[in-house]
């Protein structure tokens, strides 16, 4: 039999890659596409560590290898945006490929997602920790 | 071949070659010689035939059938076979076994029994036959009076003469389905007393049916005996089909005088049939509950149909993501000005998701946004309450929407178009240019507040506006299959619908983005053009006025 | 292509149709003035052609089928001979769309009210079919004559119709399919509807000249217009066994070779692939522009969808024929069919596994090479 590769076949299959860096930071790589049926995945991931007692300072979602961002992935996205607001983290949105900037200035979310990566919002969030929980004890807990 | 043991005789030929005991033995023998006399014969076998004692003639005693194998076993080379006949009310099976001196010992079978048995076990065969096949037919449709025709159709032509199904009364009348043998069921609903006929409304109670011999044919009521059945019922089963706790319905099964009445077996039978199409009928009924549910409540979610409004013409198209839904994340309605002077608000928007859960969201917005029609002045307000509406903690399923507000002034027609994160309206110029409004704006529903800078767009005649959620441009496929439609193509699809009605811009939009997709899954797709006619459209179109035309 | 209408040049037509007592030549004259009307996009003129002769008393039917139906013929044929754009037809199409719909309107309102409807009738398209005006036509025709008609219009998806029949238990469906590779689908509906209990009368011209894949796909009735359709419908079309469901294979056991399974699935890469090679072969398309290439790449897609459905129904005519009508679609946009060779080529060296495509494509092949080079649409060249 010829052997004529399957259009039906699925595209790069989606994943995530979590990483912890030094100084609490939090890198998730995403791969493939994220939409109504990954975005869950993302979603999950990202809360384990927002909503864990020690969140971390920064939260990469490195983009580079994300081939779609359907409607469920960009609320996916805000709503990690939200979270890592209430935790105090920072959230960037690395290596974003075209159509992603595209669909954040489209939908105008574009200088909200840039806000958070300087850390400031519209909403107030603590900025880095108090000193004294920096030092090793266990910072306060976070509601929700 | 046997040996009997203890021989106490010493009989001619054969006799003495299966010893004596043959005379006790319990099934009838007897032994014939070649010249078609009787030898011997046991008591069983005189008992069987009285006249058949020794030195009688075969033809003289026995029925033709088993003289005649006699005398075929004599004058055939071969070895006689066994041979089957009636005798009296019996059927025998009579076994030869040939001597050498050419006498045949005829044992006689009594096999009446077993052939009763294989009669029944044939019939049951049948039945079991006829309920496979019954059952697939009676399910193949979720109609109910369709249901009600199949099962009299098939009652009619395998249990009785005449068959007729009475369900509950839906308010005072009964609907009766009624066939005779078999030809197609004739409906009608009437207002009827079940208790005229024994054993019907205990049957549309759930009682157990009474015996078909309880039932007297003549007290029938007329409508009862369905038209077309000739001659005075002589029997009648009544048997309820049972249904989801509560009856189904009542099954009225009617044979002529002149057939053989309903047996006990054919009760039962009758019974089983009728549980079968209970539990079809059922289901239909249940299914044309929930669907009849399902689309009062869907009323609201489903796309409008669109009209002319002063002068400008609306259509609309939308495909779900998937074929077996008709609602999904995408949404359009129009809004005519109360006042003849006012702008009219077309809207078209997309919120995250698919199927019933989005659908019930886009129900919301649609909501949300009619009573929000007198701040239609101003969109940027009027986004921002509906931002505030749509705004909660628990989630951030959003929408995108493009909001278009339409006065036709003369030759020129106004719009002002606003996106909410939604791809910007294209503009369809009579030179056949294609331009994107100059509006952009916030996503509602997710963030705490929101922007939006409108645009103003004039149209001439013949000039369209077209609004389009990312389900086209997005849809993947081509002729390589994995190419996104594009905002290139969809220009280039609209570059010449300068001057097309309203509806003709949309059905290419839908065509050219269905045909670029192919068989391919896609997400919900909906388009709704805004055009200005030159200045004459058929009225009649909008479904509310009477006449053909205006000029 | 036969039936041409009426060289369109008098455009004077309009004025005069309703004059005259309506008659055949009232509806030359009429067709004249719709076609000329359409060709304009001008919508009211369109229209009034059509009511100044039914004002004038002609029978709805004659109108709809010898006057919209045939102008609709002639917008096809205008475009085929390449004289009127894809957009043109779809202007055209709409305004005939709204003429009937007004002209329902307009009979329903005639009609009497206590007339007893006949059986009622489901008019749909296949899913994927596109080309709803011949079915819309056939559903005023059949209300016209009594029945009760529910037409749900173009691209059906098959669970919508089934569920549609569920509800309603129509006496028949008349299925309305215009390109051949909607085939497989259509049999998908027409075993969907027959499982039902309701028997199906296939019209359109996906079903062959003959009414045959119709036939092949098990259809209980086919008719070869509107008004065989509504005659066969007047006669009865009986029932099929309810609950006989037939899977595909059972109708069409050539498909346990799994060609047409493959090619279908792989249509997206087969065409990727010939566009590849193509452009090795031909130096000239390297230097095509992207629109371009992207026009081959549709010829090359139809190619493999025809293919598919010749490969679905076992008939290599299928293919031929369409490799036939291309040939003149092009040649009557000055590109001679000869074009169509190599991607056949390229074809056959892709699928050599597959025995049936590769007899197909070589018989399709032979055809396009017994062409002349003769236009075979009237008046092309002249005015193209």
């Amino acid at each position: 039999m010829t052997t004529v590769p399957d259009d039906t076949a699925p595209d790069e299959t989606f994943g995530l890659e979590v990483t912890t860096g030094e100084e609490r930071d939090v890198r998730v790589q995403v791969r493939g596409d994220l939409d109504h049926e990954t975005a869950e995945e993302l979603l999950e991931a990202a809360r384990a560590h927002l909503r864990s007692d020690r969140p971390p300072r920064h939260l990469h979602l490195d983009c580079a290898r994300l081939t779609l961002c359907d409607s469920m992935g960009l609320a996916a996205l805000l709503l990690i945006h939200r979270h890592a607001l209430a935790a105090g983290t920072r959230l960037h949105l690395d290596n974003r490929p075209g159509m992603l900037e595209h669909l954040l200035e489209l939908t105008g979310t574009l200088d909200h997602f840039a806000q958070a990566e300087k850390g400031g919002d519209d909403r107030p969030a603590h900025e880095d920790p108090p000193p004294h929980s920096a030092a090793g004890s266990p910072p306060p807990a976070h509601p929700g | 071949m046997t040996t009997f043991e203890g021989a106490s005789r010493q009989p001619r030929g054969l006799v003495r070659h299966v010893g004596a005991s043959w005379m006790q033995a319990p099934y009838p023998a007897l032994v014939a010689d070649s010249s078609g006399g009787v030898v011997e014969a046991n008591a069983a076998a005189t008992h069987l035939f009285p006249g058949a004692v020794s030195g009688a003639w075969l033809d003289h005693v026995v029925p033709g059938w088993l003289a005649d194998a006699h005398r075929r076993a004599g004058e055939e080379g071969q070895p006689p076979r066994p041979v089957r006949g009636r005798h009296e009310d019996l059927t025998l099976e009579a076994h030869p076994t040939v001597g050498t001196d050419g006498d045949i010992v005829w044992w006689l079978v009594d096999d009446t029994d077993r052939l009763l048995a294989e009669t029944a076990l044939r019939s049951e065969r049948e039945r079991t036959a006829f309920l496979a096949d019954a059952s697939s037919r009676l399910l193949a449709s979720l109609n109910v009076p369709r249901c009600m025709e199949v099962a009299v159709q098939l009652a009619a032509s395998h249990l009785a003469d005449a068959a007729l199904l009475v369900m509950p009364a839906a308010g005072r009348r009964h609907p009766i389905a009624a066939s005779v043998g078999g030809a197609p069921a004739e409906h009608s609903s009437a207002r009827i007393d079940p208790s005229a006929v024994t054993g019907l409304s205990e049957a549309l109670q759930g009682f157990p049916p009474v015996p078909s011999r309880w039932i007297d044919p003549a007290t029938l009521p007329d409508w009862a005996v369905p038209e077309g059945f000739d001659g005075p019922a002589g029997s009648v089963v009544v048997t309820p089909l049972p249904g989801h706790g509560i009856p189904a319905g009542a099954l009225i099964l009617l044979r002529r005088g002149d057939h053989a009445a309903f047996d006990a077996s054919e009760e039962v039978f009758a019974r089983v049939f009728a549980a079968r199409a209970g539990a079809a009928l059922s289901a239909a009924r249940m299914y044309a509950e929930q669907a009849g549910i399902t689309a009062t409540l869907m009323v609201e979610l489903l796309p409008p149909k669109l009209h002319p409004v002063r002068g400008v013409e609306y259509a609309g198209g939308y495909r779900a993501s998937r074929d077996t839904e008709r609602i999904g994340g995408d949404f359009y309605d129009v809004h005519p000005g109360a006042g003849s002077d006012q702008e009219t608000l077309a809207v078209l928007g997309d919120v995250c998701g698919k199927g019933l859960d989005a659908a019930v969201l886009t129900g919301k917005i649609r909501t949300t946004l009619q009573a929000l029609l007198p701040l239609a002045e101003d969109h940027e307000k009027l986004l921002r309450l509906l931002n505030g509406t749509l705004l909660t903690g628990r989630h951030t399923r959003y929408a995108t929407l493009v909001l278009a507000s339409v006065r036709r002034e003369g030759r020129v027609t106004r719009l002002r178009l606003t996106s909410a994160g939604h791809p910007r309206p294209l503009i369809v110029r009579r030179s056949g240019e294609v331009e994107e409004a100059d509006t952009a704006g916030t996503l509602i529903g997710a963030l705490p507040d929101v922007h939006a800078r409108t645009a103003e767009v004039l149209l001439q005649p013949g000039e369209a506006c077209l609004l389009y959620t990312d389900g086209i441009t997005e849809a993947k496929g081509g002729p390589l299959g994995d190419v996104r439609f594009g905002t290139r193509r969809l220009r280039e699809a609209v570059a010449d619908c300068a001057g097309m009605p309203a509806e003709a811009v949309v059905e290419r939009v839908q065509m050219l983005a269905a045909e670029w997709v192919g068989g391919r899954p896609h997400d919900d797709m909906a388009v709704l053009a805004i055009s200005v006619p030159h200045s004459t459209h058929l009225t009649a179109v909008d479904g509310r006025t009477p006449g053909r035309y205006t000029t | 292509m036969t039936q041409a209408l009426d060289p369109p040049e008098d455009a004077a037509a309009p004025a005069s149709a309703a004059a005259r007592p309506p008659g055949p030549d009232s509806l030359v004259a009429a067709r004249r003035a719709l076609w000329h009307a359409v060709r304009d996009r001008d919508e009211s003129r369109a229209a009034r052609s059509v009511f100044d002769l039914l004002d004038a008393g002609a029978d709805a039917e004659d109108v709809l089928l010898g006057v919209i139906a045939r102008v609709q013929f002639t917008v096809g044929e205008e475009w085929a001979a390449g004289r009127l754009s894809v957009a043109a037809e779809h202007a055209a199409t709409a305004i005939h769309d709204r003429i009937i719909a007004a002209m329902s309107h307009r009979e329903a309102e005639a009609r009497p009210a206590d007339a007893t409807p006949a059986a009622a009738v489901t008019v749909a398209c296949v899913d994927g079919e596109w080309h709803s005006l011949p079915a819309r036509i056939l559903a005023e025709v059949l209300r016209l004559r009594g029945h009760r008609v529910d037409f749900l219009g173009a691209q059906v998806p098959t669970p919508h119709l089934v569920a549609h029949l569920h509800h309603t238990a129509p006496a028949a469906v008349a299925l309305s399919s215009s390109i051949p590779t909607r085939l497989p689908a259509a049999h998908a509906a027409i075993t969907a509807v027959q499982a039902v209990g309701i028997p199906v009368l296939a019209g359109g011209a996906a079903f062959g000249p003959d009414g045959r894949y119709a036939r092949l796909l098990g259809a209980d009735a086919w008719a070869p217009d509107a008004r065989g359709a509504a005659d066969a419908l007047a006669r009865g079309v009986p029932r099929p066994a309810a609950g006989a469901v037939r899977q595909t294979i059972d109708d069409l056991p050539h498909l346990a070779d799994q060609e047409f399974t493959m090619v279908s699935r792989s249509r997206g890469q087969l065409v990727k692939n010939t566009m590849a090679a193509l452009e090795d072969r031909l130096p000239a398309m390297r230097a095509y522009t992207e629109a371009q290439r992207e026009r081959t790449a549709e010829d090359v897609a139809h190619i493999v969808e025809f293919l598919a459905a010749a490969l679905y129904t076992d008939d290599s005519g299928l293919l031929t024929r369409f490799l036939d009508w291309t040939g003149d679609i092009l040649e009557a946009r000055g590109v001679p069919a000869r074009v169509l060779g190599p991607a056949l080529e390229i074809l056959q060296d892709e699928l050599k596994d597959f025995p049936r495509a590769l007899r197909f494509l070589a018989e399709g092949h032979a055809a396009l090479d017994g062409r002349g080079t003769r236009p075979t649409i009237p008046g092309t060249g002249s005015e193209a």
